[in-house]
């Protein structure tokens, strides 16, 4: 209230500012505005209560619908790791394939982007710009068909580590800007005084720079994980052996709830599938929002 | 800090009175490091965008089935684009992705702008966080399996969606319950399913922009008697409208080349909804006789239509300016 009456004596209003009815009405437009966004929240959590839940529902329960299971059965998780064949190599090859793909993203963007805000080159900006256009263009859509191609060509197809190449690129664009937008927080004076110290290009860039940029490294790696770990389409076209394939195409497959693939067990999979991002999401979340905010978003 | 860098401008001096051979040197560090650095960059790149890219296009002038041994791969110009002009099934697929577009952006704008404004006026720095911790849940979990989740949830005997329109709140019965994956009701159910997932991510966004806007505008606003409606028109609206009209085009992009979510929940059936220039082109390609030139062909028609859009959105937009 204080800061209204203040900035209206600062815009020069000679008006009070009626202080007791404004109070009242905004008492009851924060009352809507919590119980609006409770309700949004409640709906975005109770899908994945459901699922969560119908993963540890006995068989019967699973048929009856109800959303609270009458008995719990927590044995759907370890029966589809034992039972389902190929499932602990699909999950497997979830993370191998994810792994090598955020490193290897993460080292390219930080290298791309510590060339593009530190050194001026020319023939950069083209890079630059065309990693941004490419943002515009469907790449994996549109040329999902020659990418199989050169798989084919190089002998990849159906090698779960295949999948790294064309999922490095997948993201790439998006990583490179993200981190040239953090370089260019950094004060330029820091980077002439460790030069001027006689800093090479990689001691500059693991001794000093990466820490100061720590929050983007998150949200590169963040976008990348979430990118490769659910990767559909190329997965799908590029790994046609079962045992080739990502955790999501096997899952896809498995719709329909039958003989070993009954509901519970494809929730408690399905649990299995999301729990890596939504954990390393609990730990990070701190500097992925701030990463977000400092640089992520502008542009 | 202050102090240090006034140090070092004064050392900036003596670096320019170095040796010419020392520049040399540093010259060439410089470039060679640029490049080396920029080189694993350019080989995903270029290595798996780039000349992907053009090679589609060198199959879209071809005829191009390599399942079929006996046939020669044959370059055929423009053929198969004047085929895929005339092809009724590709423009249907570009009308269903761009009604599937039409549905989904404006819900997946204004829902989040309109929770970003609620969110930024909660004083409370804590139950701030929480909301958009919990908003942006969805972004953590990949697409498709956010696909396969709905999938599910608007099954007819298991999902929860019907069990509460049906059982709990009796609205409809198992006889006449919304059929979610019908040709009917597919796209609404898939636009749904698109905001439930991207609203906490582009609530981002606009909470991004939001905090840009200078307080005391709100202020000097509300002190001339403006209530909250007449505020969010006058002045939060065009202050977020930058922040807008990028997603407005960059999600135009991705709605219209949509294809995962079509290939977990459309299948492959010629009418239905979901069939649209992408499932055409990935089925053409890959399925059947595996007539990879036409695919191309369609494939490119698509993208240059939405690219065409694209353009014209941003030239809309700049002009705005």
């Amino acid at each position: 209230m204080a800061t209204h009456e203040a900035s209206a004596r600062l815009e020069g209003l000679s008006y009070p500012v009626p202080a007791i009815s404004r109070r009242s009405k905004i008492k009851w437009g924060s009352v809507l505005r919590h119980v609006i966004l409770a309700i949004f929240a409640l709906i975005i959590i109770m899908p994945l209560v459901w699922v969560l839940l119908l993963s540890v529902k006995s068989l019967p329960d699973a048929y009856q619908n109800e959303i609270w299971p009458k008995t719990f059965d927590w044995s759907h998780y370890s029966y589809s790791l034992q039972k389902i064949p190929t499932l602990p190599q699909n999950y497997m090859n979830s993370i191998i394939v994810t792994l090598g793909t955020v490193v290897i993203t993460t080292v390219c963007a930080v290298l791309a982007g510590y060339v593009m805000v530190f050194l001026q080159v020319p023939g950069v900006p083209i890079v630059f710009g065309l990693l941004v256009a490419s943002m515009f263009f469907p790449t994996r859509v549109t040329a999902v068909i020659a990418i199989f191609e050169t798989q084919k060509d190089l002998g990849l197809l159906n090698i779960p580590a295949g999948l790294i190449f064309p999922y490095v690129s997948l993201s790439l664009a998006i990583s490179v800007f993200v981190m040239r937008g953090m370089f260019q927080t950094v004060p330029h004076e820091i980077y002439d005084a460790a030069r001027i110290d006689g800093a090479g290009p990689v001691r500059m860039l693991v001794g000093i720079l990466l820490p100061m940029v720590k929050n983007g490294l998150v949200v590169v790696i963040i976008i990348n994980f979430v990118a490769a770990w659910g990767e559909y389409l190329l997965a799908k076209t590029l790994n046609t052996n079962q045992s080739a394939q990502t955790l999501p195409v096997v899952l896809s497959t498995a719709t329909g709830g039958m003989g070993a693939w009954v509901w519970p067990r494809l929730a408690a999979v399905y649990i299995m599938a999301i729990a890596p991002g939504l954990i390393v999401f609990g730990f990070a979340q701190r500097w992925y929002i701030k990463g977000l905010q400092e640089g992520a978003l502008k542009g | 800090m202050a102090q240090l860098s006034v140090a070092r401008s004064e050392e900036r001096h003596s670096v320019s009175e170095r040796s010419t051979i020392h520049r040399v040197g540093d010259w060439l560090a410089r470039y060679g490091v640029a490049w080396l650095f920029l080189f694993p960059t350019l080989v995903f790149f270029i290595g798996w965008a780039v000349y992907p890219i053009f090679r589609v296009a060198w199959f879209s002038l071809l005829d191009y089935r390599p399942i079929q041994a006996s046939r020669p791969v044959t370059f055929i110009g423009l053929q198969n684009y004047v085929e895929a002009f005339a092809d009724p099934l590709l423009l249907q697929g570009i009308i269903r992705a761009a009604t599937f577009t039409a549905l989904f952006l404006p819900g997946m704008i204004f829902m989040p702008m309109l929770l970003a404004v609620l969110i930024d006026r909660i004083t409370n720095a804590r139950v701030a966080t929480f909301y958009r911790l919990v908003l942006l849940i969805p972004a953590m979990i990949p697409g498709p399996l956010i696909f396969l989740l709905w999938k599910w949830m608007y099954d007819g005997y298991i999902g929860p969606i019907n069990y509460v329109l049906v059982d709990v709140l009796g609205f409809f019965t198992i006889q006449n319950q919304p059929q979610w994956l019908s040709n009917q009701l597919v796209i609404p159910g898939l636009a749904i399913m698109e905001w439930w997932w991207g609203l906490g991510y582009h609530t981002m966004f606009f909470l991004a922009g939001l905090a840009t806007i200078p307080r005391d505008l709100f202020d000097a606003a509300r002190v001339d008697g403006a209530n909250e409606w007449k505020l969010f028109w006058t002045v939060t609206f065009w202050r977020l409208l930058p922040v807008t009209l990028v997603l407005v085009v960059l999600r135009f992009g991705t709605a219209m080349a949509v294809i995962d979510e079509y290939l977990i929940m459309g299948g492959f059936m010629r009418d239905r909804p979901t069939y649209t220039w992408t499932v055409y082109m990935w089925d053409t390609a890959f399925q059947g006789v595996q007539d990879r030139g036409y695919a191309a062909a369609i494939g490119w028609v698509g993208t240059i239509v939405m690219l065409l859009v694209v353009g014209l959105l941003f030239w809309l937009f700049r002009s705005r300016d």
